[in-house]
């Protein structure tokens, strides 16, 4: 514990030079941009950025992409807020009660609210980070092969089942994601795969262009696609954060906090489900429930705090267990490969001081957040309204330049293009696209460790099921299968009524 | 997804396609050479994941085909998500004609750069620019755009990053 402190204490230090905080202040900054302009998401704000900081030191990259992160996380609120359009789908459950606020002429007290509820939220999950990752890490060490493969498994399962609206769906392009990682040469003996003699294709899809693809084009394509009304701004009062509001909402913050970091925790879910989550559980506890989606502060509290409590949530499994807790964590953790550090359960041995210089970038970008959202509202609101016909077109530049400066290959601009073409597709048709990325980067852990596990029990499949912690997983997964079937549904509610006879009498 | 849900028609239609595909990867998968010439354990054989995956994906899409035929009998749920074609039709051509067909294919980036911006800015903003008699300022902030990205993006990627342009 003192020594996590100590460790903590240096990484505040050596980020609190000049020039570091300047690259913070930019960071958070662009981040909040990002997620305030309407069709540009967290996951492609992570990408990007991502290739915008190959050449700098890992560290400082890393900083800017955990700010961009949490920037965006919390900037997609201010078009809730004040468009009722969500900035990222994390600030769906913004809208509900954040615009009603608006329209009730308290913009300014939704965006201070809002900035409330985020900075507590990440303070909240930045905690859990610092302490729940070496913990988590401890676990992970007893992992086997028999445990990587479900938890891979897992991951695209429950990621499946949650962010769409059809898990079916959730599930095919899951697993198309996980074939697709497959591509190219073999992680056992390098044998090529698919590659169909085409020497690019040999070496596999990058993840960065692949993701930038999906996330990048696909929501270029969606927003120029889609007539875009002029954004109009309506008139608000004061938007300075209340610090009575978190002496009153406390129980909502805390509930909503611990609810966010926890879902963040659950491989691939992300923000959206764990705003939604926590706006559902402050309505239910909640005296005020009628005023829920009328504008309600509690309401507005408890989604803002949600989202970005799920954060430094989705970066817990990442440090710990190498599998990314949301689909910008997934491209996070894609950017600490690409920069040489190496996330899983032994980074608590091997690098232990990296954790916390993660937990103290999350600090700093909470800072960020908070000045920039007190400071920055009404230059925000200019930002809002430039036209996306002008944005989206700079953005793709971005795209393209991006994916082809990691390895200095066209081939990565056409991956980006073809991942584009069949994300923008797949969105059309309700498929999620969260699960697909979970796939790419959970492919690799899959495939690796399914043959393993094979090798070391000789074909026997029984380790996969009998191993503690493999048989908890894979009873998760199967659980989460089977429940999404009626006949499933309606067996296990009458055996859980049948079992607790008193539930029934009630 | 802004939109409202595919029809059970289109479900169906994409059911055949993750059923051919989960028959490839399988077929793929299972004919893939199993190394035993490598003398290697046959069950790190490259192609039983990719087999595996190709069966998860079959069962996933036989499932899609048996719901979608059975909501197709009783409702028609609604359309894709709707967007403009023509505006699709355009964004897409002008994304990959830039990507595809003019980066690393002769004309040096910037130009590509700014003549891709300078089109796609003033293309998908003319019917508005038109309506509201502001052509000439449009095309004025197109072109400052245009000029603005192609000498931003250049100057930081190629003297910043040391990335070699396409």
């Amino acid at each position: 514990m003192f020594n996590g402190l100590v460790l903590f204490g240096h990484s505040l230090a050596d980020f609190a030079d000049p020039a570091t905080l300047g690259i913070i202040a930019v960071s958070s900054l662009v981040g909040i941009v990002i997620g305030a302009l309407p069709g540009l998401t967290a996951t492609m704000g992570v990408a990007l950025m991502t290739t915008l900081t190959l050449k700098m030191q890992p560290n400082v990259a890393l900083l800017v992409l955990v700010c961009t992160y949490v920037g965006a996380i919390y900037g997609g609120s201010r078009s809730a807020i004040l468009l009722n359009i969500p900035g990222t789908p994390a600030n769906a459950a913004a809208c509900l009660d954040g615009f009603a606020l608006a329209q009730q002429g308290k913009a300014g007290r939704a965006i201070g609210i809002s900035t409330t509820g985020s900075v507590m939220g990440t303070l909240i999950g930045m905690l859990f980070l610092a302490v729940a990752t070496p913990v988590l890490g401890e676990v992970a060490l007893k992992f086997g092969a028999f445990e990587f493969f479900w938890l891979a498994l897992f991951g695209v399962i429950i990621s499946g089942n949650l962010t769409g609206d059809d898990p079916l769906k959730g599930w095919l392009v899951g697993f198309l994601g996980l074939f697709v990682a497959g591509v190219g040469q073999d992680p056992i003996h390098a044998y090529e795969r698919f590659s169909f003699g085409n020497r690019d294709l040999a070496g596999g899809f990058q993840l960065i262009p692949a993701l930038v693809g999906a996330f990048g084009f696909a929501e270029v394509l969606t927003v120029l696609a889609d007539r875009q009304a002029r954004a109009k701004i309506r008139e608000f009062g004061s938007h300075l954060p209340r610090p009575g509001d978190v002496l009153k909402y406390w129980r909502t913050i805390l509930r909503s906090g611990i609810i966010g970091t926890f879902i963040g925790i659950v491989p691939g879910v992300g923000e959206d489900v764990a705003s939604w989550s926590s706006y559902a559980a402050a309505r239910r506890a909640s005296k005020e429930r009628d005023q829920f989606g009328k504008g309600s502060v509690e309401g507005l509290m408890a989604a803002e705090t949600g989202d970005n409590a799920c954060v430094p949530g989705a970066i817990i499994p990442v440090l710990a267990l190498a599998v990314p807790g949301s689909a910008p964590a997934a491209v996070l953790m894609a950017a600490m490969i690409i920069h040489g550090v190496q996330p899983g359960p032994l980074i608590m041995v091997n690098s232990p001081q990296f954790v916390y210089d993660v937990v103290a970038m999350m600090l700093y970008a909470t800072l960020g957040i908070f000045v920039f959202g007190i400071l920055l509202v009404r230059p925000l609101l200019k930002v809002l309204q430039i036209s996306r016909e002008i944005i989206m077109p700079i953005v793709f530049v971005l795209c393209v330049i991006g994916s082809y400066a990691i390895a200095q290959r066209l081939f990565d601009v056409w991956t980006m293009l073809g991942f584009g073409v069949v994300g923008y597709i797949l969105r059309r048709y309700n498929y999620p696209m969260a699960p697909f990325v979970l796939g790419i980067v959970l492919g690799d852990l899959l495939d690796k460790n399914l043959r393993r596990g094979l090798v070391l029990s000789d074909g026997d499949l029984t380790p996969f099921f009998t191993r503690p912690i493999s048989a908890v997983l894979a009873a998760v997964c199967v659980a989460t299968i089977l429940m999404n079937f009626a006949v499933v549904r309606r067996a296990a509610s009458w055996a859980w009524t049948a079992a607790m006879p008193w539930r029934r009498a009630a | 997804m802004n939109g409202a849900r595919p029809s059970a028609t289109a479900d169906l239609v994409w059911s055949l396609f993750w059923i051919a595909v989960g028959a490839a990867m399988f077929a793929g998968g299972f004919t893939m050479d199993r190394l035993q010439g490598q003398h290697i354990n046959p069950y790190t054989a490259p192609g039983l994941v990719p087999a595996l995956l190709g069966i998860g994906i079959f069962v996933l899409g036989a499932i899609l085909l048996a719901r979608s035929v059975r909501h197709r009998a009783s409702t028609h749920v609604g359309g894709a998500a709707q967007a403009s074609a023509g505006r699709l039709a355009l964004a897409a051509a002008l994304c990959i004609a830039y990507a595809a067909g003019l980066v690393g294919r002769g004309p040096p980036f910037w130009l590509a750069t700014a003549a891709f911006v300078f089109v796609a800015i003033l293309a998908f903003r003319w019917p508005e620019l038109k309506a509201r008699g502001e052509l000439a300022k449009g095309t004025a902030v197109a072109a400052a755009c245009a000029i603005g990205t192609a000498a931003a993006v250049t100057l930081v990627f190629q003297e910043l990053f040391l990335v070699r342009l396409p």
